[in-house]
């Protein structure tokens, strides 16, 4: 489609250059005359493409409202609109290196490998999904997995409000939504997005999202919830993150229980991010033999990136009721449902250079989480103690190549367990 | 990164994709810039290759030689000039407007049709006035003199790389009589 306005240009170019060749010389060679007509049929050419293209344009039915006298404008270069393709491939991916303090115990991983397609099937109706391997390989040998991080229908009620049904992300905090490695500080991400909040957290079910010129963003909507049946209280998994031990994600999802969510973003300043999130459900599916209970998680986020600083600050709870009943059974196991869990984070970072669209920018976060803040009391002797809190520094640096490269390395030190200070490397790509 | 360009009588001649939220019309978003316009004036451009070079120089890859603007006229007086363009957002076009004084700087920036699932937050008017004002000496680059709006930061990126485009054609054009 860009050869006729490629080659009008190159026919104007060398019209302008052929006069200038006439004066120099005022007898002409028969070389030179067969290389003018050479041009002027190249012109020819391409005006014809160019009259091809105004009838195309004037055979376009005319809207109501257009303006008549815009049909007169010239018109060498072509509209999107009959090749923007109805499907769009995506992809991201996270191949990291981690250095803990023993050396041996050294990894290497491609942690994420994304693939994933966005098609319209009309102008308010679209598919997304993505489809997810994790470490490299998944078979019945290896730790691998496969998943369908997101599928869902989005359908257009007006311009600014849509619904979506189907396996989406949760809008909580500041990574869950956005999780593509180009768009956070570090090669792993936070902990307290990854222990308290279960990124990358999805459940399936209907979402309203609308969104306002005052700059707000509201979403709200019933989905599945947790699990807490499928607690393994002689496994640690519990420990690192509740909520991931007992998510679904809409794996054969038991679905006795339906839980309601919310959540507000408001973007009306440019530069800053205020938002939060509130997501309750039963959890234990009306399975005999559970006394009921519910998981509640909230968190409040705020995100300021004035000129070249991206400054960010995470509060998130998660709570379980009715643990007493749920814990009796399984007591003297290591890894008891916790009541509560919570963690905080902030971070700085600072673009330092820029050059087109590579960029380098340092980063340091600070994080305090507790995946067992606080137990319910089974009485003395069997109440669990409730976990330290652990204080992460992570200290690095993004080096952008490109809007769609990253390569990251940083430095993290623990306060609680030193033996997992560690220096990490990672590549991301996300189109 | 993926762009193309809409040319202004495409744009008003038929909705600007098969696939779009369509906030505004061409007719509309102009309307809007100038509201005192009596009539807008087609007017091609085609840049030269000491154009396209001082332009790529100026770290601005110009994309196309050929851009199509209006110029705003009230009673025969040039007002200013208009442009439409569209720029891939993270995965979908972006549809926007320009509105520019005859001075060179931006008027107004107008967010015609957003196709993606996130992002829309580019069409927030708090965003949107950062441009005005801005012209082909400002930085005009997201995390310099354009705040960035956290989750919808490649849309932010490409209509600010877009704009800046814009301005610097329409220096550019200025500067060599085009627009006389």
């Amino acid at each position: 489609m860009k050869r006729p306005a490629l080659s009008l240009a190159a026919a104007l170019a060398v019209s302008q250059f052929v006069p200038a060749l006439a004066h120099a010389q005022s007898t002409p060679t028969l070389e030179e005359l067969a290389r003018k007509v050479d041009q002027l049929s190249a012109e020819l050419a391409a005006v014809k493409a160019q009259l091809q293209q105004q009838k195309t344009a004037a055979a376009t039915p005319l809207p109501a409202g257009s303006a008549p006298a815009a049909a007169t404008a010239a018109a060498p270069a072509p509209a999107p609109a009959s090749s923007e393709p109805a499907t769009v491939l995506t992809s991201y991916g996270e191949i990291n290196y981690n250095r803990p303090k023993h050396s041996a115990d050294a990894q290497a991983d491609v942690r994420r490998f994304v693939l994933g397609y966005q098609h319209r099937f009309d102008d308010k109706t679209q598919v997304v999904t993505e489809l997810e391997v994790e470490h490299g390989v998944a078979s019945a040998s290896d730790s691998g997995e496969v998943e369908v991080e997101q599928a869902y229908i989005e359908h257009q009620l007006a311009p600014s409000h849509a619904l979506r049904a189907g396996l989406f992300l949760m809008p909580v905090g500041l990574l869950n939504e956005n999780h593509e490695p180009t768009a956070f500080y570090g090669v792993e991400r936070n902990f307290v997005e990854t222990a308290i909040i279960p990124t990358t957290w999805r459940e399936g079910g209907l979402q309203y999202v609308g969104n306002f010129d005052n700059g707000l963003t509201a979403q709200a909507g019933l989905t599945t919830s947790f699990d807490l049946t499928k607690w393994d209280a002689a496994s640690t998994e519990g420990a690192e993150s509740p909520l991931a031990s007992v998510h679904q994600e809409m794996s054969l999802a038991k679905g006795h229980d339906i839980a309601v969510f919310g959540a507000a973003n408001w973007r009306g300043i440019p530069g800053l991010l205020l938002g939060g999130s509130l997501f309750t459900g039963n959890a234990t599916q009306g399975q005999p033999g559970f006394a009921s209970a519910r998981i509640t998680l909230w968190d409040l986020h705020a995100r300021w990136t004035p000129q070249r600083w991206d400054l960010s600050a995470l509060y998130a709870q998660g709570r379980s009721s009715n643990t007493a009943a749920l814990n009796a059974p399984p007591v003297g196991n290591p890894t008891l449902i916790p009541e509560r869990f919570d963690g905080w984070y902030v971070q700085s970072a600072y673009t330092l250079w820029t050059d087109g669209d590579r960029a380098l920018s340092p980063f340091a976060r600070l994080e305090r989480f507790n995946t067992g803040r606080r137990y319910a009391d089974l009485g003395p002797g069997l109440t669990p103690d409730a976990l330290p809190t652990e204080r992460v520094v992570t200290v690095g640096v993004n080096y952008k190549l490109n809007a769609n490269v990253v390569i990251k390395a940083d430095l993290q030190r623990f306060k609680l367990v030193g033996d997992n200070n560690r220096f990490d490397l990672g590549l991301g790509w996300s189109f | 990164m993926r762009m193309l360009l809409v040319p202004m009588a495409l744009a008003s001649l038929a909705p600007s994709s098969a696939f779009a939220v369509d906030y505004l019309s061409a007719e509309q978003a102009r309307r809007l810039m100038f509201p005192e316009a009596d009539s807008f004036e087609p007017r091609a451009i085609t840049l030269d290759a000491g154009q396209l070079q001082a332009l790529s120089a100026s770290g601005v890859p110009a994309r196309s030689a050929h851009w199509t603007l209006q110029v705003a006229r009230h009673a025969g007086t040039a007002l200013g000039y208009v442009v439409i363009d569209a720029v891939i957002g993270k995965f979908e076009l972006i549809t926007y407007a320009v509105g520019l004084d005859l001075d060179g700087g931006v008027r107004q920036l107008e967010v015609l049709s957003y196709r993606e699932s996130h992002g829309h937050e580019v069409r927030l008017p708090a965003w949107r006035r950062q441009f005005v004002g801005k012209n082909a000496a400002s930085p005009l680059r997201v995390g310099d003199d354009i705040a960035n709006i956290s989750g919808a930061t490649l849309s932010c990126q490409h209509v600010t790389d877009g704009v800046r485009r814009i301005v610097a054609v329409v220096d550019l054009a200025r500067r060599s009589g085009a627009l006389g």
